[in-house]
């Protein structure tokens, strides 16, 4: 089940090194070496917290994000506005968590796509070959010889600034580096014995590449995944802060700072705070990812046995 | 470069003027000073400095030092002759109605001893080769009153006879620099084949007190005083520079740091910061240009059919409500700082604007009854249901404005209260404003409501007809040609409108337009929100400006000068 | 090696008229058009915006649009601005090099700084100033680039007045080197930062990758000094991918950051296409497009060949 491919140390002194006994699998040694990286576990445990505060927050706040106060504008943080308040009176922290909910969303339901895109045509160029990977591979380039920034301003100027339109675009535009991994993936993990056995015993092909092949590239795939998501989030909150992303009063993190080139000058909680709610949770979200790469790569047993 | 001396010689120098500054039109305590460069920020680049190709404000803003019309509007509103002798009326024999009544002529008599800033004199012949001019180029921006000239006589150089072949009634408001349209320089531009290729474009020159002589992209343009202005001693300055900054912000930081004189076109935002220097005057003068929240009359469609109401405004109660639910004041006072007035009609300042025309203020409790006697009844979600329909309704503006943003925002909160659901759908600005043929929304009536501002010409005809007459409703068998967005038809507003374009007597045709408003006031077709603000700032050693909301800041930069720097 | 050039740059030409035919069929199908400019403009009548309809061409069916477009663009004439009615190709012209001035030091401050960074980080892998720049790195790679402008803008133009709001230079004032400079400064950093976090990652982890090579433990026990070994061999393999990257990115040297463009006013390629995008200026975001197009093409393939010759193992049929 394991598939160790690298050089020195055996999976024995690995599993060892770690204090497990030696048939645990290689998930379970997967998460043993996560939780070794401190901060990646720090990083999660952050995450947890703002996905929670995000998720009731909002439920415990007096405040409404959308109820405008036009008496109370621009109040700088104080012990009844924990963060100030925006342009229009609203409360500034209950806006960031409200709209923590919108670019979380958007930023796991685009990579989502994007993972989907990727992995289904990533897997289909890798595990056929041939013609369908050429023709496959070539949309691939045409794809990303378009200027991405310039392919979602030009959409996003048609289609509007809706939660889906949002999610699509941003998903549609992100998906041809995963589908490079997964096709370089599938293309050498098809050479395998076991795959060679599967076919032997007339497995249908579809069930080799969602069963057998799948499950073997899932490491890449996750670390894509979860890198993904804080790219999609940093990607909306450049379209919203361009205009043409989330429109008000629907409150995102990337909306919030439209006008932060206007209002920091007299105001610049405005622009500090939601920015640092973005760098917050991407940095956390890195982490994770930097932490979940060292985890399910077996190559880091080599590098982290060598002091 | 040192402040604090310079403050205190200028205060010395008021005390010893014995007079205090500001006032409605400007700093009067400055004494003109001879010499001198200005630095004016802008933060937008003019894409050209041809009038006739222009469509930005910054255009003018620039070419206006430079060209001058034979007339221009004042600050109160009223024509004033510039290379003219006088503004041609029926009175003083300029205006000619003829024996039919079908056409008219309009003489104009030139300054003596004017021009060109290459020392060349203005002619008569230069009054016919604009016209021509404009006439000839497929790329004008517009013609309009153009058109209705079927030629211009020049019996002697200083002499210009237009024969217009209709009544045109904005007549006056032709080849004035307020609008435009001043005069061209045929011995500079006859031998151009082609205008938009020429120098001209970049860098005109003309009667005005400056000639622009360097336009460097993205840097700056370079104005240098006119040697054969016309009026002796002015202009005061030697040199006007027009620096390209990125952004208001940058702009403003650097008229903070003293390093530009003035700044062109503040936002509302910037408002609370630039008031606390002492250092810096703030001008707000109310510009014709007027924010209306525009109902669509008819129900939305691609293209929207005339002849079907729209489902839920098209109730002149629901409208009506709308009004009594937007709280104009507080808009005006807290999201504008004040610096804005609420507005009544489409016509905010100039002669045509009526003083007896007014719309309901906020007052929820009445919208409420409104709606309650006009059948709308409260659904379970708080929002109104008449006959299956749903209150809810759709706005848009244009995408990366701040405060039309804030605005809507309080719109959905406060109609809310009313039963009434708002959602924004903000769209660039490029397709709210766009083409029938590209199927812009707002020409192709697929709209609940729009909100955008507009300014009517010193004249009002041109756009009373545009945007109120029936037959200017954009659909497909005119073509989409019309800005009547509303989709409004009223037989006896057309008349009206037909009236007023008909006949030369200004206090007659003001009144035909004060019955006309009403009109519209009455069937409630749009919210008039505010009339917008033209807002500059001014070092305090800037002295000669005067605010007019009919043109630029620049509109007089002959009297300008910046004293001791 | 040359025949693989030569065909990769004969795909990539029906690449490239792919390209334009859908950037078209985009850009067309954005409602509104490049008429709205007129359509505020004070006086502006329903004939005028008919004729200057006509006169743009506007009024013709888009596949003779198309066509005619791509007849000039390819005998050179890449149409006029229908915003400034300036020649298209004169203001690209006008744009590029204050772009490429930009991204051009942009890149060299970049690599200058992430590649001593990359090999030190891997080198002194868990020493603290591995973890010192790993932090920063992930600052780097986890803020937008805007809200970084902004904070610099906020923290260094408005509060301490150090370095200028925007712009390229003093505007009025003769060629200045350090007036450049100083301009230059807060948007080099700010792009900067988030490139050297990348570039100084990607070659970290290559590094770490090549350090535990076989073959490095069999130069170090043949007796080449560590910091021989590091650089002669180590660096040297671990550089390959870096390559790779650094010429997919060179593009961006052309066609620039948009948004930081836009917080630091400077007046480049990215600014021109927001300008004409929200105008729908067609004739402009058409060069554009075809430029940035073109050059990612190139790129790629720059890319790939650079790889094919530098590592050996690697030969293209």
């Amino acid at each position: 089940m394991a598939t160790w491919t690298r050089a020195s140390a055996t999976p024995e002194a690995a599993l060892a090194e770690l204090g497990l006994p030696e048939h645990a699998s290689h998930w379970r040694l997967a998460l043993e070496r996560f939780l070794a990286h401190r901060l990646a576990v720090a990083s999660l445990v952050t995450l947890l917290v703002l996905v929670v505060l995000v998720l009731l927050g909002p439920v415990i706040s007096p405040y409404s994000p959308e109820h405008t106060n036009l008496d109370v504008r621009y109040e700088a943080p104080s012990r009844a506005h924990l963060m100030g308040t925006d342009s229009l009176g609203r409360d500034l922290l209950t806006r960031i968590m409200f709209g923590g909910r919108v670019s979380l969303t958007i930023g796991v339901l685009a990579m989502t796509v994007a993972i989907t895109l990727g992995v289904v045509i990533g897997g289909l160029a890798g595990f056929y070959g041939g013609v369908p990977d050429a023709v496959l591979m070539r949309f691939v380039d045409m794809m990303l010889s378009f200027p991405r920034l310039f392919l979602l301003i030009l959409f996003s100027v048609f289609f509007g600034g809706h939660f889906l339109t949002v999610v699509l675009l941003l998903g549609a535009l992100s998906w041809m580096g995963v589908s490079r991994i997964i096709r370089a993936s599938f293309l050498s993990l098809k050479e395998r014995q076991f795959v060679e056995a599967a076919r032997a015993l007339a497995v249908p092909n579809r069930a080799i590449m969602l069963r057998h092949l799948l499950p073997n590239a899932l490491a890449p795939i996750i670390v894509a995944a979860t890198l993904g998501i804080a790219t999609a989030i940093i990607a909306e909150s450049t379209l919203s802060f361009l205009g043409l992303g989330i429109q008000p009063p629907t409150p995102s993190w990337g909306n919030m700072l439209k006008d932060a080139q206007t209002d920091m000058v007299t105001a610049p909680w405005t622009a500090v705070f939601p920015g640092l709610a973005i760098f917050v949770t991407v940095v956390a979200i890195n982490f994770i990812g930097d932490g979940l790469r060292d985890a399910l790569d077996p190559q880091h047993v080599t590098r982290s046995a060598r002091r | 470069m040192s402040k604090v001396p310079n403050l205190a010689i200028a205060m010395v120098a008021m005390l010893a003027l014995g007079a205090c500054g500001g006032g409605a039109t400007g700093p009067t305590a400055l004494t003109p000073v001879k010499g001198g460069t200005m630095t004016v920020a802008v933060w937008q680049e003019p894409n050209t400095l041809y009038p006739y190709y222009a469509t930005q404000t910054v255009s003018t803003l620039v070419y206006e030092i430079a060209l001058e019309g034979l007339v221009r509007v004042t600050p109160d509103g009223a024509y004033q002759p510039v290379l003219a002798k006088e503004v041609p009326t029926v009175a003083n024999g300029g205006l000619k109605l003829s024996t039919s009544g079908q056409s008219m002529d309009v003489t104009y008599h030139l300054k003596p001893g004017l021009k060109w800033a290459d020392g060349q004199p203005v002619t008569s012949d230069d009054v016919r080769f604009t016209w021509q001019a404009i006439m000839k180029d497929p790329k004008v921006t517009t013609r309009g009153g153009y058109d209705q000239i079927t030629s211009i006589d020049t019996p002697d150089p200083v002499t210009a006879v237009v024969h217009y072949g209709s009544i045109y009634a904005p007549y006056a408001s032709r080849f004035s620099s307020s609008a435009g349209q001043p005069i061209l320089p045929r011995h500079v531009l006859e031998k151009e084949a082609d205008i938009s290729k020429s120098d001209f474009v970049r860098t005109p020159s003309g009667t005005g007190p400056f000639k622009i002589t360097e336009f460097k992209s993205a840097d700056h343009i370079t104005a240098e005083r006119n040697p054969n202005y016309r009026e002796a001693g002015k202009p005061y300055l030697d040199r006007i520079i027009f620096r390209s900054v990125p952004s208001r912000e940058v702009a403003l930081a650097q008229l903070k740091a003293g390093e530009v004189d003035a700044m062109w076109n503040l936002l509302e935002a910037q408002l609370p910061d630039i008031e606390k220097q002492t250092d810096i005057k703030v001008r707000a003068v109310t510009s014709p240009s007027v924010e209306r929240l525009e109902f669509n009359l008819a129900k939305p469609g691609n293209p929207a059919d005339q002849n079907v109401p729209h489902p839920v405004l098209g109730d002149v109660n629901m409208r009506h409500a709308l009004v009594l639910a937007t709280p104009k004041r507080e808009l005006v006072s807290k999201l504008l700082f004040g610096k804005a007035t609420v507005a009544q009609s489409t016509l905010s300042i100039g002669w045509a604007a009526p003083r007896d025309v007014h719309q309901d203020d906020y007052n929820p409790t009445k919208a409420k009854q409104v709606l309650d006697q006009a059948g709308w009844v409260a659904g379970s979600d708080g929002i109104r249901v008449k006959n299956g329909v749903r209150a809810s309704l759709k706005i848009t503006t244009t995408t990366g404005d701040q405060i039309r943003e804030e605005i809507e925002q309080v719109l959905v909160d406060r109609w809310r209260q009313i039963g009434v659901a708002l959602e924004v759908s903000n769209i660039p600005s490029s397709v709210l404003f766009g083409s029938w043929s590209a199927n812009a929304p707002r020409k192709k009536g697929n709209f609940d409501i729009n909100m955008y501002a507009s300014s009517p010409d010193i004249d009002p005809h041109e756009t009373v007809a545009q945007r109120f007459a029936c037959a200017n409703i954009p659909r497909p068998e005119n073509n989409g040609l019309g800005f009547n967005y509303y989709r409004y038809c009223d037989s006896q507003t057309d008349q009206l409108i037909q009236q007023a374009g008909s006949i030369v007597d200004q206090d007659k045709r003001k009144q035909l337009y004060s019955s006309i408003l009403k009109r519209l006031n009455d069937a409630q077709i749009s919210v008039w929100l505010y009339n917008r603000s033209n807002i500059d700032a001014y070092r305090f050693t800037v002295g000669g400006y005067k605010d007019n909301g009919w043109d630029n800041l620049t509109w007089n930069t002959e009297d300008w000068f910046v004293s001791k720097k | 090696m040359s025949r693989y050039a030569s065909r990769r740059l004969l795909q990539a030409l029906p690449l490239l008229l792919g390209i334009s035919v859908a950037s078209f069929l985009i850009i067309n199908a954005v409602p509104g058009g490049p008429l709205s400019a007129y359509e505020n403009a004070p006086g502006v009548t329903p004939l005028d915006l008919q004729r200057l309809e006509h006169q743009l061409g506007l009024d013709q069916p888009l596949y003779v649009r198309y066509v005619t477009w791509l007849a000039h663009f390819l005998s050179g004439d890449w149409g006029y601005s229908y915003a400034t009615q300036q020649p298209v190709l004169a203001m690209i012209r006008e744009r590029l090099p204050n772009t490429l001035y930009l991204m051009g030091s942009v890149y060299v401050v970049t690599l200058l700084l992430a590649i001593p960074l990359g090999v030190v980080t891997a080198i002194r892998q868990y020493s603290w100033l591995d973890h010192l720049f790993t932090g920063l790195s992930f600052a780097g790679l986890s803020m937008p680039t805007f809200w970084l402008g902004l904070l610099m803008i906020i923290a260094l133009g408005l509060t301490l007045r150090i370095f200028p709001l925007g712009g390229i230079a003093t505007p009025g004032a003769d060629f200045n080197l350090f007036d450049r400079l100083w301009h230059l400064a807060l948007p080099v950093a700010t792009l900067s930062f988030v490139g050297i976090a990348h570039y100084s990652r990607y070659l970290r982890a290559s590094m770490l990758e090549t350090l535990h090579q076989d073959y490095m433990r069999t130069a170090r026990a043949k007796g080449l000094s560590h910091r021989s070994a590091v650089f002669h061999h180590a660096l040297k393999n671990a550089a390959l991918p870096l390559v790779t990257i650094a010429a997919l990115d060179l593009p961006e040297l052309f066609v620039g950051a948009l948004v930081t463009e836009q917080i630091f006013g400077w007046p480049g390629m990215g600014r021109l296409f927001w300008d004409s995008a929200t105008r729908s200026d067609y004739p402009v975001l058409m060069g554009i497009l075809a430029v940035s197009s073109t050059l990612i093409v190139l790129a790629n393939l720059a890319a790939d060949l650079a790889y094919g010759y530098l590592d050996p193992r690697i030969r293209y049929a």
